[in-house]
């Protein structure tokens, strides 16, 4: 392959890559960092490179290597992360003057339930083993094969599958105790805390029935409801949506918080 | 001779049996052990990963109630079971044999996990003996094993399987 048709080819594959970096790091900095260093590392061994499979699969093989080197020093963070921020936040007046100038003038400064969904997957993935969030990502995000899985992880396909089952139950397990919109017992009501913030005239109920997860959160299939959560994610491009800044600045706040915290 | 075949023909049907996951007890005077094995249709990595992630237990094994700490040659785990909700058995992980055999236990008695198989096959079996000297005296208050070894085993089953047969 030759150089100029690699730039043409990682160009398109660059939006990708960069969400799910961002969802892997939470950090627009690092995901900066690591998509420039699959470049250079992609373009240093374009040599080796033979085809065998995509050239999607190989560069994110060799970014989630160095995703993985860059999260393997860090702690993970813990699946009450959206109680730890919102305490925070709300001792924080900064953070909303900023959140509130950012939803005034930015055009990426909308709030939609959707988008806060996936922002919430994002920092709830995080208190995955690191192993079963990158299989998630990869399987239910990113709709790579199991096969190409095993490629980009250099693991074994039985390995992939069981990151993949265990990752899957243990968020199925978080956001049924957790996330209102699916169970009314649910603990978390920050998507209608934030709708009321930033949508004041918004009626709440009247947006949430536009969502099919919320539409079939009596059917109680708790499979059901967490398949129809990871295709909201799969539709949102943290970088490019029309809340990105709100949810990016969101996101920011969310990891200093969980830094110190952790 | 005829003695002989008797008891090779009362062999395999004990192994038959136990490889169909029902739990087999044999009481001695000062000790007590039961057995339990099964196929399980799933890569043996898939099912050694399931006996190894303490933490994740109670959510596929509806005998634990849970487990602290890490399965670990050397470490210690406290473990809590629906056969005695209200004991916290503290136990040493005694050998890992990755992919293999697992062993833990107390003074009291000893756990063995065995594994064997290749590609989506694998042959689990769990032994635990338990006695001592002083065996006979509480033995008759130690409840029996065999269920929850066979509900340990089928969980154990239906749960790998369930993995091996996910999507690709």
């Amino acid at each position: 392959m030759t150089t100029e048709l690699f730039n043409a080819e990682f160009a398109t594959i660059t939006g990708q890559l960069k969400s799910y970096l961002l969802r892997m790091t939470a950090s627009v900095h690092d995901t900066e960092d690591i998509v420039q260093d699959t470049y250079i590392k992609a373009v240093g061994k374009l040599n080796t490179f033979r085809g065998d499979s995509s050239l999607k699969t190989w560069l994110f093989a060799i970014a989630s290597n160095l995703a993985k080197d860059n999260l393997r020093a860090q702690k993970r963070w813990t699946e009450n992360v959206g109680d730890i921020c919102r305490e925070e936040a709300m001792g924080n007046q900064q953070f909303f003057q900023e959140a509130m100038q950012i939803r005034a003038t930015s055009p990426q400064g909308a709030f939609e339930i959707k988008e806060h969904i996936t922002f919430c997957f994002t920092c709830i993935s995080k208190s995955l083993p690191l192993e079963q969030q990158l299989c998630l990502f990869l399987k239910d995000v990113y709709e790579f094969k199991v096969n190409e899985i095993t490629e980009i992880l250099n693991t074994s396909e039985a390995m992939v599958k069981y990151y993949l089952h265990t990752g899957r139950a243990k968020m199925i397990n978080i956001f049924d105790g957790r996330c209102a919109i699916i169970n009314k017992e649910g603990i978390c009501h920050q998507c209608s805390e934030l709708n009321g913030i930033f949508n004041p005239k918004q009626k709440f109920q009247e947006e949430l029935v536009k969502i099919e997860m919320a539409k079939e959160a009596a059917s109680g299939d708790k499979e059901h409801l967490f398949d129809l959560r990871m295709k909201i994610v799969q539709e949102i491009d943290p970088f490019e949506s029309g809340a990105a800044a709100l949810q990016l600045h969101h996101l920011e706040h969310n990891r200093i918080v969980m830094e110190k915290y952790i | 001779m005829k003695r002989f075949i008797t008891i090779i023909t009362l062999m395999t049907a004990t192994i038959a049996t136990a490889q169909n996951g029902k739990a087999i007890t044999e009481k001695k005077t000062f000790s007590r052990s039961t057995s339990v094995a099964t196929e399980i249709k799933a890569d043996p990595a898939i099912v050694w990963k399931l006996l190894t992630n303490a933490a994740d237990f109670p959510r596929w094994n509806s005998t634990v109630i849970s487990i602290e700490g890490k399965i670990e040659v050397g470490e210690k785990i406290k473990l809590k079971s629906t056969l005695a909700p209200k004991r916290t058995f503290k136990l040493k992980i005694k050998e890992v044999e990755a992919d293999h055999k697992l062993v833990w236990g107390d003074g009291q008695g000893t756990r063995v996990y065995n594994i064997t198989g290749k590609g989506n096959t694998t042959t689990f079996s769990m032994t635990e003996k338990i006695g001592s000297f002083m065996f006979p005296l509480y033995a008759k208050h130690i409840p029996s094993f065999d269920q929850s070894f066979e509900q340990f085993t089928a969980d154990l089953k239906k749960e790998a399987e369930a993995i091996q047969n996910l999507k690709k």
